[in-house]
């Protein structure tokens, strides 16, 4: 069973579900860069996945449909991007309600603009198509993963190395990183934090289109209510277990793939789906234990404040609950 | 929108319009112009919501609609008092209805005994598997927010899966467990209503009294206020978190087994989890942090407005899933304005 | 030509006036001291001059121009720099980074960093502030960042530097050091604004000093005319005593106790070192020490805020080592946190729900789980009265209440408990003279009752004027135990800056 299991096929499978949950976790950690904690990665997926539908569908094109995935879900972030900036609202409390209004939008919207409700597949809809590298189909591995894929299962790893190096090496990087960490340092330096923080939540969020773009668009052509099934969720998780790292955080949603591509592979074996679709939400869950259990021990209990970025991205109403523990 | 918001923020400070208010007008607006684009009239669509809900034919549809929005707003209220959120309500819920559709079926006892069998042992799994996140937070640091909602999953995926293969009564086809027995089923109060409701109303009135009356509630309250507070105060920030989580997902699981036990009799794949009853309570509870006679009302509120949606769509054909985003505006909206508040 | 002038400075918060026609002027390469009392206007003044708020009236002028800051970005261009009080620092980026943040060195799209470091270095070296530019900023001494943000100001060229309240987190010698290197830059022609409370400095380094109270400028003395008995005068309106008057008292039971705690932090470093220490009823026993000298993790180990990493502390005879809040408090210990507002209260909550915490599980305020709300109020009313708290009523929330009301309520709160041992943090930080001496009173009160006061202050004169013994707390560990006669300022002073030989 485990050499049916290492197949070609597992590789691409993880290539391809890593995809998603990468581009929304790239957004996850820009966000988190600039001190705005992401919650709202599950829905902007979403929106970005029917954006593009309706953008492949009307426009009879892949690239229009990844053009209007990408600017529908910018659009739909500026509520993250000045509710939590302009109007200090409660980043959590925002994250989620998005992610409602994404799911109820959409299911309207489906019904509304394409008179259906469930799903929607339509010849008319261009999916992105794969390009294949011949040089590169056969080698082991590499060559599984990435000889046949589409064009943003390869623009999501130059993305994760661009932003690196934008944000570790460039001017631009060194002032978001200050934003997040302290922004009243970064104010007093002469730095407009809010525009910063609006403008870095839409860049975000177009991530997030391409995400949602992916999953429309990239294996099959269809969009499904609810399609985003919980990997904003799993990529929160990866930034939070990568600490804002995009490399970090790209090795987590690895894992995740993985786990997801074996899930994909054994429900060929007879295994029923509604287990094997667990998969990747254990093994999230297991990485959060034990990387947690590590930091908890090194952690300092302090009542001292937590630091801001850390305090707001856990402020729920009008409460303040840094992480305390007895 | 933010020009336009702030404008909306003016026009309720001079005119003293109550938060509440404004964000339900803005979101009606918004929701209007949706309308529009679908081709229907607003107007006409929003007075069949209000006729669907609260016309005294529709009222007991939407009693019977609000038994588990008001119960989940609860579960969701109680730890939100604390300052700590559950986002797996979905989890609890699915863990209590099938404990509360198995128990009649196989544990022995009859009758209203076997139902309050069923919908003790399916609050105490559904406590169990959310005190779980809380112990992960408390003993390992594992985020409650986001373990909470990861712990869905599986519990989903398991029972989905049960219900599936294992449960499933073959004789129909779907995925759906065995009927329970029909004496174990909750007594019917008139029409579509029953005794869960009767039990929906205890709770609420026990979590109001507990917030107000008890020093655990007091407690709790604190722990919302500042937890840095509650802690050099002596109040067992780790304990008291493993309880409310507990508590908060004994409701859940209770609401599981009532709907399961009130109107379903059995355990079908996914009807838990569809009408969203997890998120549309949180958003309740969140629109007053969680404070429990303001969350009730706005429980409430919320389900004669799904309710209404259903007469909405019958009678104009407009999705009725429409209220899920009029609910997601006015939170937002909320959540915004009381950010500016703040500000100062 | 005045470098820097301002004149009818109005600055309204509300119904407070902090700045009511403020006037100052320093010259070019000139050390000018602006001395005041807690909530005199000084820092609202710095945060005026240097743009971080608008004036609601007056005039500054810079080198003659008049200008008008729309935010510290403005300032910074007409040459001002700003060291604060709290430093404004990112703990996980380098010292380099740090320094060059938002005007960094480019070299195509990248930043230059070796023409960063190099800059930084240099004008490390020339300055006399000693830093290391790869340095994560998180990792250093309070005396190395303010290093750091002394250089962040010099890297923008400032030719006003202001410094708030700069000596407050220093050593003595890190205090000289600092003074050196003010001397070097204003003999550079850069005109330094020191704000301060202390007089001593002001007679050691100013040329001048412009002297506040009330919101208002009630003098500007060239610091070699003046004398100290003036400046203070000037300062307060009165001459003040801080010597609280105290009877004798035979030192009764050991009622809190610690034996070698110890607590290390993250990185292995003992931030309390095997400290011993014990209060007896009747004594009020005070830990000096410059802040971040261990105090507030010894506090948190003896409060159960927090586990100690090895030692034993014990309350009334109980031990209590790494027991939690709740089981130090039972066992008769109450505390007055140095943080009232992040801690010590609820922002959000009433006075009646602040006021009962720690009753909230015995009678007259609960009877088993149940709790009764008229007593709650009962309680709050009576408190309230008791303490004289300004407070429109008890179901108002405590966020509203100034700095010294607030500290009420915490003090009632836990004086009322009337526990046998009592520990305070920074009691006074940040109130005004009448608050001060109220809480000074009620500690000198509660120490005549027989209980056991520790207090823990980094506010020498506070230590020397109410403590019967003076432990001195430097780098985690406890260098002297001194009785009240053989306590000074100087050996004292000596002792916090870790010199025990020369304190003798």
């Amino acid at each position: 069973m485990i050499q049916s299991l290492f197949t070609p096929f597992l590789f691409q499978s993880t290539a391809q579900a890593i995809t998603p949950i990468l581009f929304a976790a790239l957004a996850g950690v820009l966000c988190g860069r600039v001190g705005v904690f992401n919650l709202a990665l599950e829905g902007q997926i979403l929106v970005g996945a029917f954006a593009a539908i309706v953008g492949s569908y009307f426009g009879h094109s892949a690239l229009v449909g990844v053009a209007a995935g990408m600017a529908g879900a910018a659009v739909f972030s500026l509520i993250l991007g000045y509710g939590a900036t302009i109007f200090r609202g409660d980043p959590v409390v925002i994250g989620i309600g998005m992610n409602l209004l994404a799911s109820g939008l959409t299911a309207y919207l489906l019904r509304v603009v394409f008179g259906v409700s469930g799903t929607f597949s339509d010849p008319n809809v261009v999916g992105l198509g794969r390009i294949t590298i011949p040089a590169l189909v056969s080698v082991p591995v590499l060559g599984w993963a990435f000889g046949r894929q589409s064009a943003l299962t390869f623009a999501v790893w130059a993305l994760t190395a661009l932003i690196s190096v934008v944000l570790f090496l460039t001017p631009v990087g060194l002032r978001l990183r200050g934003v997040g960490e302290q922004p009243a340092a970064a104010g007093a330096l002469g730095i407009d934090v809010a525009r910063y923080r609006s403008v870095t939540v839409l860049i975000a969020g177009a991530l997030t289109g391409l995400a949602g773009a992916q999953l429309s668009l990239g294996a099959v052509s269809v969009f499904a209510e609810d399609m985003s099934a919980g990997r904003g969720w799993i990529a929160v998780v990866a930034v939070m277990l990568g600490r804002n790292n995009p490399l970090y955080a790209a090795a987590a949603c690895v894992l995740f793939g993985f786990a997801d591509a074996i899930g994909v592979n054994l429900q060929s074996h007879g295994l029923p789906s509604q287990l094997t679709d667990i998969a990747p939400y254990v093994a999230t869950l297991l990485a959060l234990v034990i990387s947690h259990r590590r930091r908890t021990r090194a952690s300092l209990r302090s009542r001292q404040s937590a630091p801001a970025t850390e305090r707001e991205g856990q402020r729920v109403g009008a409460t303040n609950s840094p992480p305390l523990d007895d | 929108m933010s020009a336009f918001s702030s404008a909306l923020k003016l026009a309720g400070d001079r005119l003293r319009i109550p938060p509440v208010a404004l964000a339900i007008g803005f979101a009606a607006l918004v929701g209007a112009a949706l309308i529009l684009v679908s081709g229907h009239d607003p107007m006409s669509a929003y007075v069949e919501i209000a006729k669907g809900s609260l016309s005294f034919e529709a009222l007991p549809d939407t009693l019977n609609w609000a038994t588990p929005l008001v119960g989940m707003t609860l579960a969701a209220a109680v730890p939100l008092r604390g300052g700590m959120v559950n986002l797996g309500g979905d989890g609890q819920l699915v863990i209590g209805g099938l404990i509360g559709a198995l128990a009649p079926l196989f544990l022995p006892g009859h009758g209203a005994l076997g139902a309050t069998v069923g919908l003790a042992l399916a609050g105490l799994g559904g406590g169990v598997y959310a005190a779980l996140a809380a112990w992960g937070e408390v003993r390992h640091g594992v985020p409650m927010l986001i373990s909470s909602l990861l712990l869905s999953y599986p519990a989903i995926g398991v029972t989905s899966y049960l219900a599936r293969f294992p449960l499933r009564d073959v004789s129909t086809g779907l995925p759906q467990t065995l009927m329970v027995p029909s004496d174990a089923r909750l007594y019917v109060l008139s029409g579509a209503l029953n005794v869960g409701s009767l039990l929906i109303a205890a709770i609420a009135i026990a979590v109001v009294f507990v917030d107000q009356r008890t020093s655990a509630g007091y407690e709790l309250r604190m722990r919302g206020k500042n937890p840095h507070f509650a802690k050099y105060g002596g109040v067992q920030l780790a304990r008291q978190a493993v309880r409310t989580m507990f508590a908060s997902g004994a409701i859940a699981g209770v609401v599981g087994a009532i709907i399961v036990l009130g109107s379903q009799f059995r355990f079908i794949d996914g009807a838990l989890v569809t009408p969203a009853y997890t998120w549309s309570g949180l958003m309740a509870a969140l629109l007053v942090s969680g404070e429990p006679v303001g969350a009730i009302v706005a429980g409430l509120f919320f389900a004669a407005l799904q309710t209404g949606g259903f007469a909405m769509q019958r009678e104009t054909s407009v999705p009725r899933v429409l209220t899920l985003v009029l609910q997601a505006i006015v939170i937002l909206f909320l959540a915004m304005r009381r950010g500016l508040g703040r500000r100062t | 030509m005045a470098e820097i002038a301002a004149a009818g400075i109005v600055k309204r918060y509300g119904g407070l006036i902090a700045n009511d026609g403020v006037v100052l002027s320093a010259e070019r390469g000139e050390i000018h001291g602006v001395m005041g009392e807690n909530g005199a206007g000084k820092t609202t003044l710095m945060s005026i001059l240097f743009g971080l708020q608008a004036p609601d009236a007056g005039e500054i002028r810079v080198r003659d121009a008049p200008v008008c800051f729309r935010s510290p970005i403005d300032a910074m261009a007409a040459g001002l720099g700003m060291v604060h009080q709290s430093f404004k620092l990112f703990g996980s980026l380098t010292a380099w980074e740090n320094i060059v943040y938002g005007a960094e060195p480019k070299r195509g799209p990248f930043i230059d960093r070796r023409a960063a470091r190099d800059r930084v270095a240099k004008l490390s070296e020339h300055h006399h502030l000693a830093v290391d530019p790869d340095v994560q900023v998180g990792d250093l001494s309070v005396g190395v960042r303010q290093r750091i943000e002394i250089l962040k100001a010099l890297y923008r060229d400032a030719r006003i530097l202001i410094l708030d309240e700069p000596t407050a987190v220093l050593t003595p010698p890190e205090r000289d050091a600092l003074f050196a290197v003010l001397k070097n830059l204003a003999s550079e022609g850069r005109t330094v604004l020191l704000v301060t409370h202390k007089l001593h400095e002001v007679t050691a380094i100013t040329d001048r000093v412009t002297i506040l109270r009330d919101g208002r400028t009630v003098a500007n003395l060239r610091t070699a005319d003046t004398n100290a008995g003036e400046i203070v005068r000037a300062m307060t309106g009165r001459n003040v005593n801080l010597k609280v008057a105290k009877r004798p008292l035979p030192p009764g039971d050991t009622l809190l106790k610690a034996v070698d705690v110890t607590i290390a932090s993250p990185s292995g470093k003992h931030v309390v070192d095997h400290v011993s220490l014990t209060v007896r009823g009747g004594e009020i026993v005070g830990i000096a020490g410059v802040a971040g000298n261990g105090q507030n993790e010894l506090v948190e180990a003896l409060v159960g805020l927090r586990n100690s990493d090895g030692g034993s502390v014990e309350i009334c005879g109980r031990d209590v080592t790494d027991a939690d809040v709740a089981t130090h408090r039972a066992a008769g210990l109450a505390y007055i946190p140095e943080d009232r507002a992040a801690v010590g209260s609820a922002a959000e909550a009433s006075a009646t729900d602040n006021l009962a915490m720690g009753f909230h599980r015995s009678a007259p305020l609960a009877s088993g789980p149940f709790i009764n709300p008229s007593a709650f109020a009962e309680r709050a009313r009576a408190l309230i009265r008791r303490f004289a708290i300004r407070i429109a009523s008890e179901r108002t929330d405590v966020g509203t209440l100034s700095g010294g009301n607030l500290q009420k309520i915490v003090v009632a709160r836990e004086l009322s408990h009337e526990s046998p041992a009592l520990i305070a943090e920074q009691p006074s930080r940040g109130l005004d003279v009448g608050a001060t001496e109220y809480i000074h009173e009620q500690l000198v009160a509660e120490r005549d009752r027989g209980r056991a006061v520790l207090l823990v202050s980094a506010e020498l004169s506070e230590i020397l004027g109410l403590s019967d013994r003076v432990l001195v707390m430097f780098e985690g560990r406890i260098l002297a135990d001194l009785p009240q006669e053989r306590a000074n300022v100087q050996n004292v002073g000596l002792l916090m800056a870790g010199r025990g030989a020369e304190a003798g």
